[in-house]
C-alpha cells in the first residue's frame, strides 16, 4: 500500500506545504495590518477613553512591530499554541477543535449528496448522449452551477422550515446529541451547498465519460462484442475514476468556501461564521488560527487525493 | 404555518407598544431551566475588563450588585448594600447586607468590596477605570461597613455601583486564576456559573445559597448566542429555546400569530441617534445643527424604521427616566422651511453634503437610506461610509472621520454619565475632543453635586436645556425593547435599561 | 471585422442556446444605460405608508420595506451587477494572464516560485480571501469586486500557464527562436492566439462567478453600499422580511439566476463553437 514511490511523493508534498503555510498566514495576517486600527477600540468597548485605548495596546501587545507581532504568534504556533482569543480569551485550538465539526457535519452530507445524485445523473446523461435526458441533465446542471446558494438557502428556509416545519429553521446539533438530531439540522444546509456541488459532478463526469466512451479503445471493445453495461462498467468508469477525484476535490474546496455564507442564514456555530467574526473585530489569533487550519486541510485533502490517484492509475507519480 | 397578510402587520404595529403583563400568573414554582436566544457572545465574564453593553445580561445572573435599581425607572434601591449615607459630601458610607457568601463561599464582607472596587480603580486590566474616576480611596471602617472616600462630590456613584463597578466578585477566585477569571466568574448572584463555548452558549446553574430567600426558582440557565435575530426568533418559536430579546419591531407580528409566545415590550434608554463632530465646520455652526434636528420627520422615521414600536427623541433621555424633564419636549418640531432658512443663514443657501459613518448591517442601512431620503428635501446631501460596528466606532470616535456617526447609544445607569461621556470636552465619544460650551461644562458638574434626587433632577433639567440650544448631537428616537417568551415562562419585568434580567423568573408547565 | 460578424450571425442561428444569453445579456446591458427612461419609478423614493405593498398596476413588482419600487429597484440594480462582474474579470485578467505568462514562458525557478503562491491563493476558500481583502481594503462595490478579481486570478493564471505549455512545446516556436524571433513577438504571435480560446471560455464562466460572488458579498453587507440598489443587497433585505413578506425574495433571486445562467450558457456555447476538436460531436 505504501510504497517507496508513494512515501516519496507524501514526503515531497507535507515539504511543499510548509512555505505555503508560511506565505498564507503571512498574507493574511499583513492583510490586517494594512488597515490602521485595531481590536484595542473594540476591547475598551462602552468604556473607552483614548487612555484606556493606548493602555489595552500596550498591554496585549498590539504596537509592537508587524514582524514582532506575527514572529511571536509563528513561535506558538511551533509550540502547539495557536493563542486565544483576544475578544474572548477562549483557546483557539479548542474554539476551531469544537466548531470545525459542525461545518465538517454539512459540507459532508452536501459532498455525500452532491456524489449521490451527481454521479447517477453524469452517467446517464453520457450514455444517453444527445437525448433529451442528456439535455434535461445539462440544463439542470447548469441550473445548479448559476443559483446563488444562499437564495437557495433563503427559500429551502421558507418553505421547508417556516412553511411546513419539517426541518429546523437554525442551528446545528453536535453528532453527539443524536445523529438523527444532527442531520434534521444539517439538511437544509446541506441541500442549499449541494446544488452547486451536485451539477458540478455531472457535469464533469458527463464529458469525461463522454470522452471514454467515444475513444479508439472502447470502440474496439464495441465492436469485439463487450455489452455496453459491461463497457461502462468495467472501462468507462475506471478510466474517469481519476477525473471524478480531481472533482471531488475541487467540490470539497468549494463547499468549505461556500460554508460561509450559508452558516450566515442559518446561524451555524462552524468554521465560517467563526472567521467572518473574528474579521470584523479584527481577532487576530482566531484568524490566524482558522487560515492555518483551513490551508492544512485543503492541502491534506490535495494530498490525500494525489496518493489516490497512485491507487487508481499506477502509472501516475511514477516519474 | 406563519403566513399572514402583510396589511396585518403594517396594522398590528401601529400605535403603543403594551407593556409587560405581569399580572395574574399565579404562585412561584421552583424548577426548570431557562433557555435564552442571545444576542451577542460575552466579551468577558469579568465585569471590570468587558467592555460590551450586550454584556449585561450574562453578567446579571452571575453577579449582584451593590446597588439595585427600579426596573421601570432606574432609581437606586438596596442590593448587596443595604443602606448607604453620606455623612459628608465626600464620602459615601456603605453598610453591606450580612450573611452572603459567594458562589465559592467566600464572605461577601468590607474587606472583600474593597478588594473588588480596588481592583476596578487599579488593574492594568480594568475597563471601568473612568467610572472610578472621582473615588480617593476606599476604606473598611466596620466588618461590613466601606467608606468611599471621594476627590470631589459625586452623586452618580450610587447609580456607577448599580453597574459593571458594583458587580462584586470573589477576592480568592480572582487572584487564584487571574486572567483565566475572565471566563470562569464567581459572583454572588442567583446562578453559579457552569461553562461557556465562546460564541455557542453559556450555562448557569442555581446557588442554593443564594442571599434572597426562596430564589432563584430556576435550576438552570443557558444563553444561546444567536447573533442574527430573525434565527434567534425562530430558535424560540420552534421551541428550542423559551426566551429572546431585543427584536427588532418587525418581528413583532410574527410574535403575536404564535400562540405559544407572549411578546413583551417597555421603552429603553437605546436611543437611535446622531453624533455629531461639533467642532469642526460646517457642523461647528450651531445653525446648521439646529437646521438637522428640525429637517428630519422623526415620526416618519420611526414609522419607516421601526414600524411604531418606538419613542421619538428629542433629548437623550427617554420620559420614563426619573431625570426627564417634560418641559422639553417640543424643542424641535419637525419644520423643514426653518431648516431651510437656518442653512441659508448659515451661508449654505444651495445645499450641503455631509460625510457620515455608517454601519453594514441592513438595519443601519435602512436607517440611513430613510435620512437620506429626508435630508435631501432640505437640501442637505448625506454621503456615507460604512463599515461593520468596530471599525465604523473607530473611525468617528477615535479617528474623527466623518461629521457624524448614525449609532446608538445604549444609556449608563447614571444619567450624567450619559451626558459627560457624549458632550464633555475630551471625552471618547466626543469626535470633536472640545469643550461645547462653559455652561454645559459647568452643567455637568452640578449635575453630580448634589445626593438630593429633586435637586439633580434640576440641574438635568438645565443641562438637557443647555445641550439642545447648542443642538450637540441629532437624537431621533428610543427603541422598545421588544422580547418574546414562551407562555410558561412568568416573572418577567423589562427594566428602562434594556439589559434583560432574569431574577424572579419562574417557568410554569 | 465584417467577416467576424458574419461568422458570429452563422453561430448564432445555429446554437439556440448561444442566441438566448447573448439577447438576453444585450437586453439586460440596455436596460442598464437607459434604466432613467425604462424605470416607471425612482428607485430611491420612499413612501412610508406604502410599505411592503402587493404587486399593483402602479408597482408591478409591489413595493419593499421602505415604499420602494421593487421592479425600478431591480432596473437600477442591473448596471451595478453587470459593472461589477465585469470589474472583478477584468481585475482578473490584469492580474492572471501576464503572471501566467510568465510562469509558463519563463519556467525555471520563476515557474517554481510563481505556482507556489497560486497553489497558495488556490488553497483558500475564495469566499474567505473575498471577505478578507474587503475588511483589508474596506466596504464598497470597487473594492469587494477588486477582492473578488484578486481571488480568481489565480484559475487564470493558471490556465494561461498551462496554455502557454503547451504552445511552448509545439515546434513551429522552436522554429521561431531559431530564426531570431524576439520573446515579445513570439508571445504575441503565437502563445496569445491559441490560448485565446480556452481564455476566453473561462472568463465568460468567471463572469457568472464573480456575479454571484457581488452577490454573496453584497447580502453579507460588504458589497454595493446604499443608497445604490443591488441584487445582493436586495435579496439580503428580503431575508429580515422573509416571514411578512417572502415574495421580495424571488425578483432579485430570479434576476441573479438569469443573468448567471445567461454568462454561463454563452461560455458553454463559446467552448463548443471555439474547440475545433468538440465540433465532431
Amino acid at each position: 500500500m505504501l510504497t517507496r514511490n508513494r512515501l516519496r511523493l507524501i514526503r515531497r508534498r507535507l515539504l511543499q506545504i510548509v512555505p505555503v503555510i508560511l506565505l498564507a498566514t503571512f498574507v493574511v495576517f499583513g492583510l490586517q495590518q494594512l488597515v490602521p486600527g485595531d481590536i484595542a477600540v473594540t476591547l475598551a468597548g462602552d468604556n473607552a477613553t483614548d487612555a484606556r485605548i493606548a493602555e489595552i495596546r500596550t498591554l496585549y501587545g498590539l504596537d509592537r512591530p508587524f514582524f514582532v507581532q506575527y514572529g511571536s504568534w509563528l513561535w506558538g504556533v511551533l509550540h502547539g499554541d495557536l493563542g486565544k482569543s483576544l475578544l474572548s480569551g477562549e483557546v483557539v485550538l479548542d474554539s476551531i477543535l469544537r466548531r470545525f465539526p459542525t461545518s465538517l457535519l454539512i459540507v459532508g452530507c452536501a459532498l455525500t449528496l452532491s456524489l449521490a445524485v451527481g454521479i447517477p445523473l453524469g452517467i446517464l446523461a453520457a450514455t444517453r448522449r444527445g437525448s433529451r435526458i442528456d439535455a434535461f441533465v445539462t440544463g439542470i446542471a447548469s441550473l445548479g452551477v448559476a443559483l446563488p446558494n444562499f437564495w437557495l438557502a433563503m427559500l429551502l428556509v421558507a418553505t421547508f422550515a417556516l412553511n411546513w416545519n419539517i426541518f429546523p429553521a437554525t442551528g446545528s446539533a453536535p453528532l453527539s446529541a443524536g445523529v438523527g438530531d444532527a442531520l434534521r439540522h444539517a439538511a437544509l444546509p446541506a441541500f442549499a451547498l449541494a446544488a452547486g456541488g451536485i451539477a458540478e459532478v455531472a457535469r464533469q463526469l458527463r464529458s469525461s465519460l463522454v470522452e471514454v466512451l467515444s475513444s479508439q479503445y472502447v470502440r474496439t471493445l464495441h465492436a469485439k462484442g463487450l455489452s455496453p453495461a459491461a463497457i461502462l462498467w468495467k472501462h468507462g468508469l475506471k478510466n474517469v475514476s481519476v477525473n471524478l477525484l480531481t472533482v471531488i476535490g475541487l467540490v470539497f474546496n468549494r463547499l468549505l468556501g461556500a460554508t460561509v455564507v450559508i452558516e450566515a442564514v442559518f446561524a451555524i456555530p462552524g468554521i465560517g461564521s467563526m472567521v467572518v467574526h473574528a474579521a470584523i473585530h479584527k481577532d487576530f489569533p482566531v484568524i490566524q488560527g482558522v487560515v492555518l487550519a483551513l490551508v492544512v486541510i485543503v492541502i491534506g485533502i490535495n494530498l490525500l487525493i494525489d496518493v489516490l490517484y497512485t491507487v487508481l492509475d499506477p502509472r501516475i507519480g511514477q516519474q | 404555518m406563519l403566513k399572514f397578510h402583510r396589511r396585518d402587520f403594517l396594522a398590528s404595529t401601529a400605535g403603543l407598544a403594551l407593556a409587560g403583563r405581569a399580572f395574574a400568573q399565579g404562585a412561584p414554582k421552583k424548577g426548570g431551566t431557562l433557555k435564552v436566544s442571545a444576542n451577542a457572545n460575552p466579551s468577558s465574564l469579568d465585569p471590570q475588563t468587558g467592555g460590551s453593553g450586550s454584556d449585561h445580561s450574562f453578567l446579571y445572573p452571575i453577579h449582584d450588585t451593590l446597588v439595585d435599581f427600579e426596573p421601570a425607572t432606574l432609581k437606586a434601591l438596596p442590593g448587596l448594600a443595604e443602606s448607604w449615607s453620606n455623612p459628608d459630601p465626600q464620602t459615601l458610607l456603605l453598610n453591606i447586607r450580612a450573611g452572603v457568601t459567594f458562589h465559592d463561599g467566600t464572605p461577601l464582607d468590607a474587606a472583600a468590596v474593597k478588594f473588588n472596587l480596588d481592583r476596578a480603580r487599579t488593574d492594568p486590566r480594568s475597563n471601568i477605570k473612568g467610572d472610578l474616576v472621582t473615588v480617593e480611596s476606599v476604606e473598611v471602617t466596620g466588618p461590613q461597613q466601606v467608606a468611599i472616600k471621594l476627590k470631589q462630590p459625586d452623586s452618580a456613584l450610587l447609580l456607577i455601583l448599580s453597574d459593571r463597578a458594583g458587580m462584586m466578585g470573589s477576592p480568592k477566585a480572582m487572584q487564584e486564576l487571574g486572567k483565566d477569571y475572565d471566563r470562569k466568574p464567581v459572583g454572588a448572584g442567583p446562578m453559579k456559573f457552569v461553562s461557556w463555548n465562546d460564541n455557542e452558549k453559556v450555562v448557569y446553574a442555581r446557588n442554593d445559597k443564594y442571599w434572597k430567600t426562596g430564589q432563584p426558582y430556576l435550576d438552570g440557565l443557558e444563553m444561546q448566542v444567536i447573533p442574527e435575530i430573525n434565527t434567534a426568533l425562530r430558535a424560540v418559536v420552534a421551541n428550542q429555546n423559551d426566551f429572546v430579546y431585543f427584536l427588532s419591531p418587525q418581528q413583532k407580528p410574527l410574535v403575536d400569530r404564535a400562540k405559544s409566545l407572549t411578546a413583551v415590550s417597555g421603552p429603553t434608554l437605546y436611543c437611535v441617534i446622531l453624533f455629531l463632530n461639533f467642532a469642526r465646520a460646517p457642523l461647528d455652526d450651531v445653525r446648521v445643527r439646529r437646521a438637522l434636528n428640525h429637517a428630519i420627520d422623526r415620526e416618519s422615521f420611526a414609522k419607516a424604521t421601526m414600524a411604531g414600536l418606538s419613542e421619538v427623541a428629542t433629548t437623550v433621555l427617554p420620559k420614563a427616566h426619573w431625570a426627564y424633564d417634560p418641559a422639553l419636549a417640543d424643542f424641535y418640531k419637525y419644520d423643514p422651511d426653518k431648516a431651510r432658512a437656518l442653512l441659508a443663514e448659515a451661508g449654505h443657501k444651495d445645499g450641503l453634503e455631509l460625510h457620515l459613518i455608517g454601519y453594514t448591517d441592513q438595519r443601519q442601512q435602512q436607517r440611513q437610506e430613510v435620512l437620506q431620503e429626508q435630508l435631501r428635501k432640505v437640501g442637505i446631501k448625506l454621503r456615507f461610509s460604512t463599515f461593520n460596528i468596530p471599525e465604523g466606532s473607530a473611525a468617528f470616535f477615535s479617528k474623527a472621520e466623518g461629521n457624524g456617526l448614525l449609532s446608538q447609544w445604549t444609556g449608563r445607569p447614571d444619567p450624567s454619565l450619559t451626558f459627560t461621556l457624549l458632550y464633555g470636552k475630551g471625552s471618547y465619544f466626543n469626535s470633536g475632543r472640545a469643550e461645547a460650551s462653559p455652561e454645559i461644562t459647568a452643567a455637568l458638574a452640578a449635575s453630580r453635586a448634589s445626593p438630593d434626587i429633586e435637586d439633580r433632577k434640576k440641574a438635568f433639567s438645565v443641562l438637557q436645556r443647555h445641550v439642545l440650544e447648542q443642538a450637540l448631537s441629532v437624537p431621533l428616537l428610543f427603541q422598545f425593547e421588544l422580547d418574546a417568551h414562551n407562555v410558561k415562562v412568568k416573572g418577567f419585568k423589562p427594566n428602562l435599561l434594556g439589559k434583560p434580567r432574569f431574577d424572579g423568573v419562574w417557568i410554569d408547565g | 471585422m465584417s467577416k467576424t460578424l458574419v461568422r458570429i450571425g452563422k453561430w448564432l442561428r445555429r446554437d439556440l442556446r448561444a442566441a438566448l444569453s447573448l439577447g438576453f445579456l444585450l437586453l439586460l446591458f440596455a436596460l442598464s444605460v437607459s434604466a432613467p427612461i425604462v424605470a416607471p419609478h425612482s428607485p430611491t423614493n420612499q413612501d412610508v405608508n406604502d410599505m411592503l405593498q402587493e404587486p399593483s398596476a402602479d408597482h408591478p413588482l409591489g413595493t419593499d420595506d421602505l415604499g420602494r419600487d421593487v421592479l425600478s429597484r431591480l432596473i437600477y440594480g442591473a448596471p451595478a451587477t453587470l459593472y461589477a462582474s465585469f470589474l472583478a474579470v477584468s481585475v482578473a485578467i490584469l492580474l492572471g494572464v501576464p503572471v501566467g505568462l510568465l510562469a509558463g514562458f519563463l519556467g525555471g525557478w520563476v515557474d517554481d516560485a510563481i505556482s507556489r503562491v497560486i497553489d497558495t491563493l488556490l488553497s483558500f476558500p475564495a469566499i474567505v480571501l473575498a471577505i478578507a481583502v474587503t475588511g483589508a481594503l474596506g466596504v464598497g462595490l470597487t473594492n469587494g469586486m477588486l477582492a473578488v478579481g484578486i481571488v480568481f486570478s489565480p484559475q487564470l493564471a493558471r490556465l494561461v500557464r498551462a496554455q502557454t505549455l503547451i504552445v511552448k512545446q509545439e515546434l513551429y516556436v522552436d522554429a521561431s527562436r531559431v530564426f531570431g524571433a524576439s520573446l515579445g513577438r513570439i508571445l504575441w504571435k503565437h502563445v496569445v492566439p491559441n490560448a485565446i480560446q480556452p481564455v476566453i471560455v473561462q472568463i465568460t464562466l468567471l463572469l457568472a462567478v464573480a456575479l454571484l460572488a457581488e452577490a454573496s458579498l453584497s447580502f453579507l453587507g460588504l458589497g454595493v453600499q446604499p443608497p445604490q440598489p443591488s441584487w445582493g443587497a436586495m435579496l439580503a433585505r428580503a431575508y429580515s422580511y422573509m416571514e411578512i413578506a417572502p415574495e421580495q425574495m424571488y425578483a432579485p433571486g430570479i434576476a441573479i439566476l438569469l443573468t448567471a445562467l445567461a454568462f454561463n450558457a454563452l461560455g458553454e456555447s463559446l467552448r463548443v463553437a471555439l474547440d475545433p476538436t468538440m465540433k465532431r460531436r
